[in-house]
């Protein structure tokens, strides 16, 4: 539905274009319009600093009275995220509110990097060793981060 | 309705009911209050905070339970894989079930084209085991062939995947196993079979995103280049298949890791397959699997400055060709050239199209966003692995109307009639006859689709050349498909919750396309009664026959300005609406009445109030 694309979604796309957020770019699919080529950097001073992380994020039919899809498409070891890169943020579900956007959707996914919750976990193992071993638990994000996040 | 894919595109509710788990359990993460207020449109997270120390029930760690598997050590040994897309009912599939080939057996050494074989009974679910039966030894190419004789029996994405599938996924997990699919898929899916690429594209899609070493083994093992494209004369399903494979996964990593899939050899083979002397089906995958890498940039850049549009244009005159697979290589080849591959001095079809006395189009602003109009409008296709959607220009409310498709190709389309009401929901699977306000036909299933339920019908399966009669008579409130001036008997369900207000209408699954006569043309079976043609009835100005290439339209949004003083939240109409008790304001009528408490505190809505 091209034409009929919603103004809101419209305005966000401009907006994203001429005021890009540090550290994040979305960039619209060439074909669709509501499908976003999204980069995260990995926050200073968490195990993912210096990582790329590549997301697509999706406007559904509904949007924005329903959330945006969001995955991660590079591996990440981090407990709130699963293998399949899917992401267990509240504001993503239940929390979601149509005031929110794609650029804070995409802050809100930063910010989960720098402060992952074990308790809430989506990735049981993943959060299980952030538990036990929080400082092995770091080190292999780091080396995640090395392997799947940066530039060989 | 089509299956998509059991995984789902994402996490979501449209997912919900796939998955097995009871996602109504509400889920709280206190990270949603983070950093994020910096941003004056952010909702005030203080409600937020209560709710999210309340308890950490997430429903995700239902869903981690069922992929205990690492992440990072999929590729390790697992004695037990669990499918990763959620079938915890399932029992896990013992690998020792499963003779994995050996990525080997797929080697270009093994060329033949293997036949399909007859239909057999789906192999027996892993249930047997559990009471006592010795389990059959698979092989994987049996899986997929099994996927392929059952896939037309999948109507329903509630519907328990079959077990070839769900063996399928599992041998997948691991890189070696994801290779021998992957080699399994390139040699036995056979050429004559209308859904055979769809099935390409639908066991990937359930199989777990390669890694970077996957991709680079799958291209070495393969070898493609000049030499072996020469090779697909010889084994044309085999080729076709190496292309849709690649156009698939290329598809599925957009970015990065499609970059490093179009190796040099394998530009260099899909370029030689665009070749006139090729077999027309590898042509017409390779011009896709091209299309699919250029949605990365990069490749984009690369595959134009490797001279992709000399041998389009040379296929873009097969574009009216009488056979149908050499038809749908020109359609492709044009779609290229107009919405992706722009070659200087060339004139880009829309503009040159003569549209005169054609007064119905299919259209361009009322269709799901994958689907390919051609530039005249009146025949559509698509190539994406969702099911694509449209309506025509034209509505009907009274009287009796007809109107004819010519099949182009034999796989699964729904086709009929649908009210604006009919939803288009094409990452979901479902579309033209999947609600209550639409009707459709499935000549490759053999269904009658309405309210996302089907019935089976007596006609012969579709083939490519079949015209199909649709007749919508709203007087006597009823609906008469034919096949070759064959009809079925009425239908008159969809009139129970629709009564005017009907369009021409259809859904396209993977590499389906066909044309539209809404009566520009004789018709070829016209109906024995007193019936209206569209096309004479319709107007449409010069400014409405345009279907513009995508860049031009997005190139036309983009300029699109803003009102003053327009909602916050789908900036269409003036704010004029003030919430009470809480006092927000910045939004419209229409947006307020759908949510039920404010987008900006959260504070539940008692009353919203027009203020001008």
């Amino acid at each position: 539905m091209m034409a009929s694309l919603p103004r809101r979604i419209i305005k966000e796309t401009q907006r994203l274009t001429h005021e890009p957020v540090p550290g994040i770019s979305a960039i619209p699919d060439e074909q669709n319009a509501r499908y976003f080529h999204v980069d995260v950097m990995g926050p200073s001073e968490s195990p993912f600093e210096g990582g790329t992380f590549k997301l697509e994020l999706f406007l559904p039919e509904d949007y924005p009275m329903a959330p945006p899809k969001v995955r991660f498409m590079t591996k990440i070891y981090h407990p709130n995220i699963d293998k399949l890169g899917r992401i267990c943020l509240d504001i993503l579900k239940d929390k979601w509110s149509p005031a929110l956007q794609i650029r804070t959707v995409l802050l809100s996914i930063q910010a989960l990097l720098s402060a992952p919750n074990p308790d809430d976990p989506l990735a049981n193992d993943v959060a299980e060793q952030w538990k036990v071993n929080e400082s092995h638990a770091i080190e292999t994000a780091k080396a995640w981060t090395r392997l799947y996040a940066m530039k060989s | 309705m089509i299956v998509t894919s059991w995984l789902g595109y994402l996490l979501g509710t449209q997912v919900a009911p796939v998955l097995y788990f009871v996602l109504e359990r509400t889920f709280y993460n206190s990270l949603g209050r983070l950093h994020v207020a910096a941003d004056s449109s952010v909702p005030d997270q203080r409600n937020c905070t209560t709710a999210c120390t309340m308890g950490n029930a997430c429903l995700c760690r239902d869903q981690a339970s069922a992929e205990e598997e690492d992440h990072g050590n999929a590729y390790t040994s697992n004695p037990q894989p669990v499918p990763a897309s959620g079938w915890t009912n399932a029992p896990p599939v013992n690998n020792h079930t499963a003779v994995v080939t050996t990525p080997d057996q797929g080697l270009p050494g093994d060329n033949r084209d293997r036949r399909r074989p007859p239909r057999r009974p789906a192999p027996q679910p892993p249930v047997a085991r559990v009471v006592g039966m010795r389990p059959r030894k698979v092989t994987i190419d049996e899986l997929v062939l099994d996927t392929l004789a059952v896939i037309r029996t999948l109507v329903d994405n509630e519907q328990e995947p079959p077990y070839a599938m769900l063996a399928l996924h599992d041998i997948a997990e691991k890189e070696a196993g994801w290779l021998s699919v992957v080699h399994s898929l390139i040699n036995v899916i056979p050429m004559d079979d209308p859904l055979g690429p769809a099935v390409i594209i639908l066991l990937l899609d359930e199989c777990p995103l390669p890694t970077k070493e996957s991709i680079l083994k799958l291209s070495s093992s393969l070898s493609l280049c000049k030499r072996i494209s020469r090779m697909g004369l010889q084994h044309p399903a085999r080729h076709r298949n190496i292309a849709a494979v690649l156009g698939c996964i290329a598809e599925k990593l957009a970015g990065p890791n499609s970059v490093s899939l179009l190796t040099e050899g394998n530009l260099e083979y899909l370029l030689a397959n665009l070749d006139p002397q090729c077999h027309p089906a590898v042509i017409l995958h390779s011009i896709i699997a091209l299309e699919k890498f250029s949605q990365t940039s990069e490749n984009k850049a690369t595959i134009a400055k490797a001279g992709v549009t000399s041998h389009l244009v040379i296929l873009e005159k097969w574009v009216n060709d009488p056979k149908f697979l050499r038809r749908q290589v020109g359609f492709c080849a044009q779609w290229c050239l107009d919405n992706l591959f722009l070659k200087d001095g060339r004139t880009l079809t829309y503009e040159s199209a003569d549209l005169k006395g054609i007064n119905v189009l299919l259209n361009s602003n009322d269709t799901s966003e994958y689907l390919k109009i051609s530039p005249h409008g009146l025949e559509a296709r698509s190539d994406a692995s969702s099911f694509e959607s449209v309506r025509c220009t034209f509505c009907v409310d009274a009287g009796i109307w007809y109107y004819e498709v010519l099949v182009v190709t034999a796989g699964v389309m729904q086709i009929g009639w649908a009210t604006k009401d009919s939803k288009f929901l094409n990452h979901e699977g479902y579309g033209i006859g999947d609600d209550e306000f639409s009707c459709a036909y499935d000549g490759c299933r053999q269904l009658i689709w309405y309210s996302a339920k089907s019935r089976p019908h007596a006609h012969e399966a579709w083939k490519e050349g079949d015209v199909l009669g649709f007749l919508l008579d709203l007087d006597n409130k009823q609906i008469i498909f034919s096949l070759n001036g064959n009809n079925l008997p009425p239908e008159r369900d969809v009139f129970r919750s629709a009564r005017s207000g009907f369009f021409a209408a259809a859904s396209f699954m993977s590499f389906q396309q066909c044309i539209f006569n809404f009566g520009a043309e004789d018709f070829r079976y016209p109906p024995p009664v007193n019936f209206s043609k569209f096309n004479d009835h319709a107007e449409l100005s010069s400014e409405d026959k345009v279907i513009l290439p995508r860049h031009k339209k997005l190139a036309l949004l983009r300029e699109l300005s803003f009102k003053e003083n327009c909602c916050n939240l789908c900036f269409d109409n003036q704010a004029d609406t003030e919430l009470r008790p809480c006092g927000h304001r910045d939004l419209c009528m229409t947006c307020a009445i759908q949510i039920e408490s404010c987008p900006i505190c959260r504070e539940p809505i008692q009353q919203r109030v027009e203020v001008t």
